[in-house]
């Protein structure tokens, strides 16, 4: 075989290849009955699917806008924000009728806002809000410092009515994030009204980065051994902390000797699991389904020129051993757990 | 008899394989026909897909990652790989920032910001990828391990600069290196054709350029036959710092912002775009036109199937499926 017809051999198995792909996608593309309206198309931009809580809010948005009979674009950027900004430009030149972002941060959202305003393209963040800027978006986020010192308090309340002197750790996320710095403003502000129960003796800088998370917890442990009150500004960080609390033989039930008073922020899988078995003490629940839903509704409201306050906080609530039956019916991690 | 005889047939077939592809030696324009023939296909049912918006938003997301390509096609050709780019765009981005932001950057509104931030830029590329080459040539330390310690090692000092913050509030006529457009020329493409361009003439028209194909094709035969192997290795890395230093701007540029993470997750493109153009792992073989095309390519597949809205699990599976054919392709070709 010369090299001519090789080549031209392969360019048919190629274009064959190609065609046939390309009606199996073709297929697959949502298929509208017509009905005369016309379909929206949301485009859905998520940096992260890295924890349960993305991937539980990246469905929680793509089932309301399915429930709303909207065309739904995804794209997830892999923690790289020119790739953000890429899949964003995409989906301006799909034309869409509104796109739904989880920026990687505060700043690099702003661009791709920029860019969505002038192609007069509605843009709604969901659970991290841009920072100071002309550009015109709504974000939903939850009322971090509201739920963290809720929580804080349900756990500073059961410190004070066991009558015992608290040594306290807080694994702080990235304070670039804004979430990060409400929710340790959150702890600081309760625990600041408990200061004749509570210390703090370790503020343990995580980036959000689950080994770091590891690494301090077991050093804040070597270096305080009597720490028996810890918050976590994620759930996501409970098996980094179990770990290195059963290392210090510090992991015990809620009422045994040696319990640490546990409380964190999420509302996760793992958070619902550990109150069940009777370990986690409070947990502040960021409601995904509130969240997503207020998302979806700010976008056809904008889409329909309708005003929508630049902020919807989502006001959450406080899971613990006392509410536990009737909150984990609100609570998305126990929803993904059953 | 007749299935025997087929057997046979598909058998003859396949252990030819190896000696048609070096036959072959796929026409330069190969995987230029290749995305045309995608393009074409696609257009034809993905809504968007062929508008000229979007023909420059594949072209506006190709530039910056064609020119950490350029970079990686030579070190490719000298017969290593710089596993280190993503890092040295990430600490070029957050370096420059560091100096030209007004937003308590080290130059802020001084005359010049803007000029020192850019240098420093291109000189932390052109230093990281000089300390590469010194390493493998003089330490006869292989090229993985190098350049894999200096991405971990540069990544985390980025970090450890910014303490993980982005910097904002850069000087605009920076920003519009990346964004910006002369007349109707995108700025981020005149910067692009000029480096493809030199890095073309360097590879092609110079005795430097032929050095580095010696090199990579036997490194022995080019030492007896006089080539300065330690010199040419060095500057074939120094050239790659320098162009991930250059797509560094680009990207900082449009995204109006410095970030130690900036480019960290494009490291898989980068050498699957050259490797899908037709430059070969094994080094001694490849084009900046190839790597051009391999990039079209690339940014061809990201685009489409984002326009169709696909999931991001099927786009990393299509990419992952497309660059190892291509290096199954080049392994068959050299063999």
């Amino acid at each position: 075989m010369n090299n001519r017809k090789f080549q031209i051999k392969s360019l048919i198995i190629l274009v064959t290849l190609l065609l046939a792909t390309g009606s199996l996608l073709s297929c697959n593309q949502t298929s509208t009955p017509d009905t005369g309206a016309k379909k929206i198309t949301i485009g859905v931009s998520f940096e992260t699917l890295q924890t349960e809580y993305w991937v539980a809010g990246f469905e929680a948005i793509k089932a309301e806008l399915k429930k709303r009979d909207a065309t739904v674009l995804e794209a997830i950027a892999d923690g790289d924000a020119n790739r953000q900004l890429e899949q964003v430009n995409n989906f301006i030149t799909r034309k869409v009728d509104g796109i739904i972002a989880v920026p990687k941060d505060a700043k690099t959202i702003i661009p791709m806002i920029k860019a969505a305003n002038q192609a007069n393209i509605p843009i709604v963040l969901y659970n991290r809000p841009a920072d100071q800027t002309e550009a015109k978006s709504v974000a939903v986020v939850a009322d971090n410092f509201a739920i963290t010192k809720a929580t804080v308090e349900y756990m500073a309340e059961q410190a004070k009515k066991s009558g015992k002197k608290y040594k306290a750790a807080i694994l702080i996320g990235d304070l670039g994030d804004t979430n990060a710095v409400g929710r340790r403003d959150g702890f600081e502000a309760a625990i600041k009204s408990y200061s004749d129960v509570i210390e703090v003796v370790a503020r343990i800088p995580t980036e959000w980065n689950g080994e770091k998370a590891r690494a301090g917890m077991t050093n804040a442990l070597q270096a305080h051994p009597e720490i028996n009150f810890i918050f976590t500004s994620s759930d996501f960080m409970f098996p980094q902390i179990v770990q290195a609390l059963k290392a210090a033989d510090k992991y015990h039930k809620i009422g045994a000797a040696g319990h640490v008073l546990l409380g964190g922020f999420d509302g996760d899988a793992t958070a619902y699991q550990m109150l069940v078995d009777g370990y986690l003490d409070a947990d502040g629940v960021q409601d995904v389904y509130f969240e997503s839903e207020a998302a979806v509704q700010a976008i056809l409201d904008l889409k329909a020129g309708k005003s929508v306050a630049p902020k919807i906080l989502d006001p959450g609530f406080v899971i613990h051993q006392g509410n536990l039956k009737e909150a984990s019916a609100k609570m998305w991690g126990a929803q993904v757990k059953k | 008899m007749e299935e025997p005889l087929q057997k046979t047939k598909a058998a003859t077939w396949l252990s030819d394989l190896p000696s048609l592809m070096r036959q072959s030696q796929f026409s330069q324009y190969w995987v230029l026909l290749l995305s045309v023939v995608y393009f074409l296909i696609f257009a034809s049912f993905t809504p968007g897909f062929a508008a000229p918006e979007n023909i420059g938003n594949i072209f506006a997301n190709l530039l910056p990652l064609l020119v950490v390509a350029i970079g990686q096609t030579f070190v490719l050709i000298a017969g290593g790989i710089d596993l280190s780019v993503t890092s040295i765009i990430g600490l070029s981005s957050v370096s420059g920032a560091l100096v030209m932001s007004s937003d308590g950057g080290w130059l802020a509104g001084k005359p010049g910001a803007m000029i020192v931030g850019v240098m420093t830029m291109l000189a932390i590329g052109a230093l990281v990828g000089c300390f590469n080459g010194l390493a493998i040539t003089w330490l006869k330390m292989p090229a993985f391990i190098v350049t894999l310690t200096t991405m971990m090692f540069f990544s985390g000092l980025a970090i450890w600069l910014t303490k993980s913050k982005t910097i904002y509030n850069l000087p605009s006529a920076f920003n519009a290196i990346g964004k910006g457009s002369l007349l109707v020329i995108p700025n981020a493409l005149l910067v692009t054709i000029a480096l493809a361009f030199v890095a073309h003439i360097l590879l092609s028209r110079t005795l430097h350029g032929r050095w580095i194909y010696a090199v990579g094709h036997n490194v022995k035969a080019a030492q007896v036959s006089g080539v300065r192997v330690n010199v040419t290795v060095t500057l074939a890395y120094v050239v790659c710092g320098f162009c991930a230093a250059v797509a560094a701007i680009l990207y900082t540029g449009r995204m109006e912002t410095g970030s130690p993470v900036m480019g960290q997750k494009i490291l898989l493109d980068v050498i699957g775009a050259a490797v899908i153009g037709g430059t070969s792992l094994f080094g001694g073989h490849g084009k900046i036109l190839w790597t051009f095309f391999g990039v079209l390519f690339i940014t061809l597949i990201d685009n489409s199937l984002n326009m169709l809205g696909l999931s991001y699990f099927t786009i990393m599976m299509v990419k992952g499926g497309v660059i190892l054919l291509s290096a199954l392709l080049d392994r068959l070709q050299t063999k």
